[in-house]
């Protein structure tokens, strides 16, 4: 029997598989696999925004994975397979170094130091010459070969669709395991702490175990997009004005804020909205920005629950429109409420 | 040297800077009691308080509890060795619904793992349904399980109360610390509120510091009370020899020697 549910997810899942089709061309096929890289990415940021803190330095984290899982297949002969899970578990073990400190201070504080760590980590990678090509540039990154897959075959992921179709499984799965850790316990310890921390630490939860874990979390999903980013480019720099720089942690924010931060789901329609709307909006040139920020202004402001929370907007408005809400809920008569 | 006592407090002392909030501190609490702390505005009650079961360090001394010391033990160690805390002002999960609030505080009651989470799902499924059930129970015994769906924030003060009362009780301390249990209530309020407390604290068998200002609400429940006043214990009694006590009609009423009017 098909559920209403299953269907919900199933529309999303249909059209992720058909566009490489759909679209025909590579110029299509490779935003897309830029907007599944970046729903990761967004989705990932979600996870630290889930215990009430900002970071700042997600882009960083992203450039450890892709920088690792370059220099591994490049120098160290790995193959993609393997650089793939070693370039998360870099990126994680780089945010578990740090989280411990970092995460005593929170709030703007934990953002600045995080911002402070990405640029140092990005002028690092611009300026170590013998590992990462420092203002050249690491290029000649291999794209993941040839796998064999029983039932599928042999597939080559040299071209852009095949390429897609592996990120697509690969982000999936990723967001498949964050999913299920946010509707576990673990979502509802960060929750809490977002809520008052102080409550939290009261009732027995250790909160700065629980914000660290968090942070690597994301950390290592931001390594592991990283990697797909780097075979995906096949060429990496770490200037300012690179996808490593801050701007592009400002962007996932943004991403995050427009498809709506309370739901798992936000960030995805976030990044598929915005990107595939600047690729549209080319057209409008040097008035695009100006486009794209005054809309997103507007959502933030008249959409509190962003993209995502729409149906629930509408829903709500109709309630209050064709439904006396006093009929449901008479007043309370509980003599507690009284009040002199 | 193992301590017999149950919460054993000595030479404890706080300063911030140059004020010295609590000073030698020495109180011996044993297991089962209900003890009392009052003193005026500002004496360093909660600063006892937030030493025994909260974030503060003392400056020197010691705390003891069940024999273990607990001195500037970080807070969720202390949790979950067994003590639980009302705060004075509402400190609650204020977006979370009533249920939610009592199932956060449930957490040292589920053992969880990223590995259980991801394969084991429907066994912490269940556990989690268990869990649902007792958070139910408790808002049920401390009156609140007719709105367990309402948001924390959204309660008038004295249910809030009584939601603190919950995410307390719900964690089954040893020891349960109640700054204020009854500030900001109503006099319909105060009595059912410490009705339901009491009964409650003698009915798991808890150990109990309440600090309150009403007098009248301190008198009904302790067993023995301390009068604190300037950081100092400057009296420590059974509940109904307390106010004889010349130090502590001094504390209250003023002395002789120190009449304002003048």
């Amino acid at each position: 029997m098909l559920k209403t549910t299953s269907l919900v997810w199933m529309m999303p899942a249909v059209f992720i598989l058909l566009i490489p089709g759909a679209f025909g061309s590579i110029y299509w096929t490779s935003l897309f696999i830029m907007v599944l890289i970046n729903i990761l990415l967004t989705s990932s940021i979600r996870v630290i925004w889930l215990t009430g803190q900002i970071s700042m330095g997600h882009a960083a984290f992203m450039m450890i994975g892709a920088y690792v899982s370059a220099i591994l297949t490049i120098k160290a002969g790995f193959s993609f397979w393997l650089a793939l899970p070693v370039s998360g578990l870099a990126s994680g073990l780089v945010a578990l170094v740090i989280g411990f400190p970092f995460l005593r201070v929170t709030g703007i504080y934990f953002s600045i130091l995080t911002i402070m760590t990405s640029e140092t980590l990005r002028h690092l990678a611009y300026s170590w010459t013998s590992m990462t090509g420092g203002k050249l540039g690491l290029s000649g990154i291999p794209n993941p070969g040839e796998l064999t897959i029983p039932l599928l075959g042999t597939i080559n992921f040299q071209g852009s669709s095949e390429y897609y179709y592996l990120t697509a499984v690969i982000v999936s799965v990723s967001l498949l395991i964050l999913y299920l850790v946010e509707k576990s316990r673990y979502g509802l310890t960060s929750r809490a702490i977002k809520e008052s921390s102080q409550l939290s630490g009261a009732v027995g939860i250790n909160v700065l175990w629980y914000t660290v874990f968090n942070f690597v979390t994301a950390c290592f999903f931001a390594g592991i997009a990283g990697s797909l980013f780097a075979h995906f480019q096949s060429l990496l720099t770490a200037d300012s004005r690179s996808t490593f720089g801050i701007i592009s942690t400002i962007n996932f924010l943004l991403y995050m804020v427009i498809g709506g931060e309370k739901k798992f789901f936000g960030p995805a329609v976030g990044v598929a909205f915005v990107m595939v709307l600047t690729e549209l909006s080319r057209t409008l040139q040097e008035y695009q920005s100006f486009f794209i920020g005054s809309l997103a202004i507007l959502i933030v402001i008249k959409l509190p629950g962003g993209l995502i929370g729409i149906p629930q907007q509408i829903y709500s408005i109709l309630k209050n429109t064709f439904v006396n809400t006093n009929a449901i809920h008479p007043p309370k008569s509980n003599p507690i409420e009284r009040k002199l | 040297m193992k301590s017999s006592h149950f919460l054993e407090i000595s030479g404890l002392s706080m300063s911030f800077g140059g004020l010295e909030a609590v000073s030698n501190l020495n109180l011996q609490i044993s297991e089962g009691e209900i003890f009392g702390l009052i003193g005026p505005n500002g004496a360093g009650k909660s600063t006892i308080l937030n030493m025994i079961g909260g974030t503060l360090k003392p400056t020197s001394g010691k705390i003891l509890f069940k024999g273990q010391d607990i001195t500037g033990l970080p807070v969720h160690r202390k949790a979950m060795i067994g003590i639980g805390r009302l705060y004075q002002a509402n400190i609650l999960f204020n977006n979370f619904t009533l249920v939610e609030n009592v199932l956060v505080a449930l957490h040292m009651k589920i053992k969880f793992n990223l590995l259980k989470v991801l394969f084991q799902r429907r066994l912490l499924a269940r556990q989690e349904k268990n869990l649902h059930e007792r958070a139910a129970n408790i808002l049920e015994t401390v009156g609140l399980i007719d709105i367990k769906d309402e948001v924390a924030v959204n309660l008038p003060h004295g249910q809030q109360r009584l939601l603190g009362l919950a995410i307390a009780l719900a964690m089954e301390p040893a020891l349960i610390l109640l700054d204020e249990p009854v500030t900001g209530m109503a006099a319909d309020e105060v009595e059912k509120m410490l009705d339901t407390t009491i009964s409650l604290i003698k009915k798991f068998g808890m150990t109990c510091i309440i600090i309150e200002h009403n007098l009248r609400a301190v008198m009904s429940v302790c067993d023995r009370v301390a009068v604190v006043n300037f950081g100092c214990k400057i009296a420590e009694e059974e509940t109904t020899k307390i106010f004889n006590h010349p130090k502590v009609i001094e504390a209250y009423l003023g002395g002789e020697d120190q009449c304002c009017w003048e």
